[in-house]
C-alpha cells in the first residue's frame, strides 16, 4: 500500500465561516499510481476541486482547515509538509490545470514567460534556457510556430490555445502528477476533444498520473482508469472504469447517467434529471447525505450513515443497498413508484 | 501606436475650440470692466475711456475678439506685402500691468510644475506605498489607519488644511521651538531668504497632494485585493512561486493600471495651476497668476493663460494614455486581437 505516488487518506477539509463549518470535504480516500488517470465526478459544490486544491496547498487557511485525514506524496505527508517544502513540490512535482482559460493566465505578461515560469523557479533556469523550454513545451501541446507565439499575450491566443498553453505550463516540470480542474468546461466541444486526446497523449510520453476533476461523464469515460464519484463532500462511489460504468451501484450516480441526453433519445421523458439542489455543506441532511433526492430512500437512510463498503474487487459503494438483489438501476422516476 | 497617437491629437481640436469659446463667452457675462478697474477711483474721460477700450478691442462683440484673439495665436500670418511670415503665438498683453502674456505665463509657469510634481511624487510615494500596506495587511491595524486616514484626508478641504498646516509648522511650531525650527507658509523664498528653496514646496507640496494622496491609496488597496482573487493569482501560486513573487510578479503589474491612470490624470489637473493652494500659500505659481486676474477682470491674461495650461493638459494626458498602453498589452495590441 505504501508504495502508491499519492495516497489520499480519509482527508477531510472544513471552512469555517460566519455562517457555521462548511463540510466541503467529508471524508475521501483514494489512491493514484503513476501513468493512472483518476476521474473525481460530482455536481458544483460535490468537494471536488477542493480535494485537489487542499493537496496542492492553495487552500487559504483559515478560513479552510484541515479537520482530520492525510495525503501522502511519494510518502510524505503534504499535510504536515512546511509551506517552503510544499512550495517546491508545487508547480514541479505536482501541477494543475483551471478550468477558465481566459482568466487563468496574466493578461499582462508574454505566454513564454508565464510558461517558463515554473522552470525558473524549479530549476533555476536561465532567461535563454526557459525561453528554450517555452518553446519546446508550446510545440509539445500542438500551437502552431511556437517560435513566434512565444513571445504574444494571452489575449493574442484563442480559447483552445490558451487551454494548450495551460497545459504547456503544467507540464514545464515534468510533473509527476497532473491535476485537472474541469479543464473542457469553458471549451468548444471540439476544442474539449483536442484538449483531451491532447492529455491522454502527454500522459503516454511522461507518463505522469492525471487527476481529472469534471461533472462530465462523457470525460470520464474517455479518459480515466478509475472513478471516484463524490457527492456532498463525501465519495459514493469508487471503481475502475468499467465497474463503475459498467455496473454502477449507488443511486446517485445512476442519477448522473440518467440526466445525460443520448442521442436517439426522442421524448423528453427518458431523460431522468435528478430532482433537487445539492444541500448546503453546513446543514448536511442526516443519515445518507443524498437520501432528500434519492427515489429509493427508506427510514433507514434518515438516520443511518451508510459507510463506503467493498461489493466486488475494488469496486466501492457508499449505498446501505448496494449489492441486494432487489436494488437495481432503473428510471429513477418509474422506480420511485414501484418501491416506496 | 502612431495612428492611436494621431487619432488622439485630433482629439485635441474640438477640445482646443470647444474651451475657448467656453472662456471668451464667460468674459461677456461676468460683471466688471477691466479698463475701469485698471483706472481704479478716477472716472476715466469718456473719450479715454472709448479709445482705451478700443485699442484692447473691447469695443467689439466677443465673437468678433475671438476670431482676432485665434488669428494672433496662429503661428502663421500672410499678408500680401509680406507673404508667409511665422510668428510666435500672440496671447496678447496684460491690461493691469501692460506685459505680454506669454512673458507672464513663462515666468509663473516654473513654480506650478515645481509645486506638481513635488505634489505627485509625494502622492506616488505614500499614496501607491499606504495603498500596498493596507493590502497587503488587510484586517490588521495598519489598513484600518489607513483606511481612517484616506476618509479623513479626502473630507479635509485643501485651503483648510492648507491653513491649519500654515498655523501649526509656521507659528505654533516657531513659537514652541523659539523659532530654531518651524517651516516658512508664503511665497517661494528668493536671495536673501532664511531658508533652502525646496523648503518653500513642503507645505504647499503637502496640501495639494493630501486628497489625491488619500484616493490613490483607496484606489491602489481596492485593486491589490481585487487582484488577489483572480484566477491568475492562483495560476501563480499553483506553479510554485513565493508569495512575494506572486505579489510583485503578478498582481502589482495589474493592479497599477487604474492606479496610473487616476496619478496620470491627476498630473493633468496639478499642471493647470492648483489655484487653490497656490492662493493660501502665496505660491507664484499660474493658478495665483489666474485668479488675480480674474480679480482685475484682465482678460488677456485669464484667456491666455488658461489656454497655455489647456495645451500642457492635454500633452500630459497623451503621454498618461500612451504609458498605460505600455503597462496594459490589450491596449498597446488591441487592434489585432483575436479573443
Amino acid at each position: 500500500m505504501a508504495d502508491h505516488l499519492l495516497e489520499v487518506d480519509d482527508l477531510k477539509m472544513h471552512f469555517h465561516t460566519r455562517d457555521g463549518v462548511v463540510k466541503a470535504v467529508d471524508g475521501v480516500s483514494y489512491t493514484l499510481d503513476r501513468g493512472e488517470t483518476l476521474g473525481v465526478v460530482g455536481e458544483s459544490g460535490s468537494g471536488k476541486s477542493v480535494t485537489a486544491l487542499t493537496l496542492m496547498g492553495l487552500i487559504p487557511m483559515p478560513p479552510g482547515r484541515v479537520e482530520g485525514g492525510d495525503v501522502r506524496f511519494k510518502g510524505r505527508s503534504l499535510i504536515t509538509m512546511k509551506d517552503e517544502e510544499l512550495r517546491a513540490i508545487r508547480g514541479n512535482e505536482i501541477s494543475m490545470i483551471f478550468q477558465d482559460p481566459m482568466t487563468s493566465l496574466n493578461p499582462v505578461y508574454r505566454i513564454g514567460r508565464q510558461i517558463a515560469e515554473p522552470v525558473r523557479v524549479h530549476k533555476g533556469a536561465s532567461k535563454a534556457e526557459a525561453r528554450a523550454r517555452a518553446i519546446e513545451l508550446l510545440h509539445l501541446v500542438g500551437i502552431p510556430h511556437p517560435e513566434k507565439r512565444v513571445d504574444d499575450y494571452p489575449h493574442q491566443f484563442s480559447g483552445g490555445m490558451r487551454q494548450r498553453a495551460m497545459i504547456a505550463m503544467a507540464l514545464a516540470c515534468d510533473p509527476d502528477i497532473l491535476i485537472a480542474d474541469e479543464p473542457t468546461t469553458a471549451l468548444d466541444v471540439t476544442i474539449q476533444a483536442q484538449i483531451l486526446e491532447l492529455m491522454q497523449e502527454v500522459q503516454a510520453r511522461t507518463g505522469a498520473a492525471i487527476i481529472m476533476i469534471t461533472h462530465d461523464l462523457g470525460v470520464i469515460a474517455d479518459i480515466a482508469d478509475r472513478v471516484l464519484v463524490m457527492y456532498a463532500g463525501k465519495p459514493v462511489e469508487y471503481g475502475t472504469l468499467d465497474e463503475v460504468f459498467g455496473a454502477p451501484q449507488h443511486p446517485y450516480t445512476w442519477g448522473l447517467m440518467d440526466s445525460v441526453p443520448r442521442a436517439g433519445m426522442t421524448e423528453k421523458s427518458e431523460l431522468c434529471p435528478i430532482n433537487g439542489q445539492p444541500p448546503s455543506l453546513i446543514d448536511v441532511p442526516s443519515g445518507c447525505s443524498f437520501h432528500p433526492r434519492c427515489p429509493y430512500a427508506r427510514e433507514r437512510c434518515l438516520t443511518e450513515v451508510p459507510a463506503l463498503r467493498n461489493i466486488q474487487g475494488e469496486h466501492k459503494s457508499a449505498c446501505h443497498f448496494s449489492g441486494e438483489p432487489w436494488f437495481a438501476r432503473g428510471c429513477s422516476l418509474d422506480v420511485q413508484s414501484e418501491v416506496v | 501606436m502612431g495612428r492611436y497617437i494621431l487619432r488622439r491629437f485630433a482629439q485635441f481640436i474640438p477640445v482646443f475650440f470647444g474651451v475657448t469659446l467656453l472662456l471668451f463667452f464667460i468674459t461677456t457675462v461676468l460683471p466688471g470692466d477691466p479698463v475701469a478697474l485698471k483706472a481704479g477711483e478716477k472716472q476715466l474721460p469718456p473719450a479715454v475711456y472709448a479709445a482705451l477700450r478700443h485699442s484692447y478691442g473691447l469695443d467689439k462683440p466677443w465673437y468678433i475678439q475671438y476670431v482676432n484673439y485665434l488669428g494672433a495665436l496662429s503661428p502663421v500670418h500672410y499678408t500680401p506685402k509680406a507673404g508667409l511670415q511665422f510668428t510666435g503665438p500672440d496671447l496678447g498683453e496684460s491690461i493691469s500691468t501692460g506685459r505680454p502674456v506669454t512673458q507672464m505665463f513663462s515666468e509663473t509657469y516654473p513654480y506650478t510644475a515645481e509645486l506638481a510634481f513635488t505634489a505627485i511624487g509625494l502622492e506616488i510615494i505614500f499614496g501607491i506605498g499606504i495603498g500596498i500596506i493596507a493590502a497587503v495587511k488587510q484586517y490588521t491595524i495598519w489598513d484600518t489607519l489607513a483606511t481612517l486616514g484616506s476618509s479623513i484626508l479626502v473630507a479635509l478641504p485643501v485651503f483648510w488644511l492648507g491653513l491649519m498646516l500654515q498655523y501649526l509648522f509656521g507659528i505654533l511650531m516657531k513659537e514652541w521651538t523659539g523659532g530654531s525650527f518651524y517651516l516658512p507658509i508664503s511665497g517661494s523664498g528668493g536671495p536673501g531668504s532664511p531658508f533652502d528653496p525646496w523648503v518653500y514646496l513642503v507645505l504647499p507640496g503637502i496640501t495639494l497632494a493630501s486628497v489625491s494622496t488619500a484616493y490613490a491609496a483607496r484606489i491602489m488597496r481596492s485593486q491589490l485585493l481585487e487582484v488577489a482573487g483572480q484566477d491568475y493569482v492562483r495560476t501563480a501560486r499553483a506553479k510554485g512561486l513565493r508569495e512575494r513573487s506572486v505579489l510583485w510578479g503578478h498582481e502589482m503589474k495589474n493592479a497599477l493600471i487604474p492606479v496610473v491612470t487616476f496619478i496620470g490624470l491627476d498630473l493633468g489637473a496639478m499642471l493647470s495651476g492648483a489655484i487653490l493652494t497656490e492662493t493660501v500659500f502665496n505660491w507664484p505659481g499660474v493658478g495665483l497668476m489666474i485668479y488675480q486676474a480674474i480679480g482685475r477682470r484682465d482678460y488677456p491674461v485669464v484667456v491666455g493663460g488658461v489656454t497655455l495650461v489647456l495645451v500642457v493638459v492635454l500633452v500630459v494626458n497623451l503621454l498618461v494614455d500612451i504609458s498605460y498602453a505600455f503597462l496594459d498589452p490589450r491596449i498597446r495590441l488591441g487592434a489585432n486581437a483575436e479573443g
